[in-house]
């Protein structure tokens, strides 16, 4: 069989296990790379729909970010009155509802102003 | 040539024979533990938002 030689000069005692360690190491920081980089296995683990924490932890990082200091966190793309859109450090996008019309008019100016119109 | 006699036992103790015997059981579990794995990534895949 191909490659089968190699046990005549690597013992299986020692080429064996370091090749299920190799598979084992290598798909285990694997998933955990996913996992630490994903949120719907933690809303799956919680019994939340899949996905859903993802859309509010974008919601808050906006809300937080448009109402005390917006340059510091997103850079601003757009303002129509009451959408914003913004673009995340890390380059996702997200959009954000503004509900209550009756915003206060100088944080509606200055989003205004931060949007370019 | 010393290297084609089927009985000379090499430096790990093995013959030709009982390294390709012990190879072809690796192959195997190989095969069987990636069918098993291809399995689990589909179902990952059509289940959860992994993949998008």
């Amino acid at each position: 069989m191909n490659n089968s030689r190699i046990w005549l000069v690597v013992p299986p005692t020692v080429g064996l296990p370091v090749f299920l360690g190799a598979v084992a190491v290598g798909s285990f920081s694997v998933h955990v790379a996913v996992l630490s980089n994903t949120t719907w296995v933690a809303d799956f683990l919680s019994g939340q729909e899949l996905g859903s924490s993802a859309t509010a932890s974008i919601d808050g990082k906006v809300k937080t970010a448009a109402v005390t200091d917006p340059a510091a966190k997103v850079s601003m793309s757009s303002y129509d009155g009451e959408r914003i859109t913004v673009i995340l450090p890390d380059g996702r996008h997200a959009e954000a509802v503004i509900d209550d019309p009756g915003i206060d008019l100088a944080l509606e100016d200055r989003l205004r102003e931060m949007a370019g119109k | 040539m010393a290297d084609d006699d089927p009985n000379k036992v090499w430096p790990t103790g093995l013959t030709v024979k009982e390294a390709e015997e012990i190879h072809s059981q690796l192959i195997d579990g190989t095969r069987v533990f990636g069918a098993i794995a291809l399995l689990a990534h589909f179902l990952v895949a059509v289940s959860t938002p992994w993949l998008g």
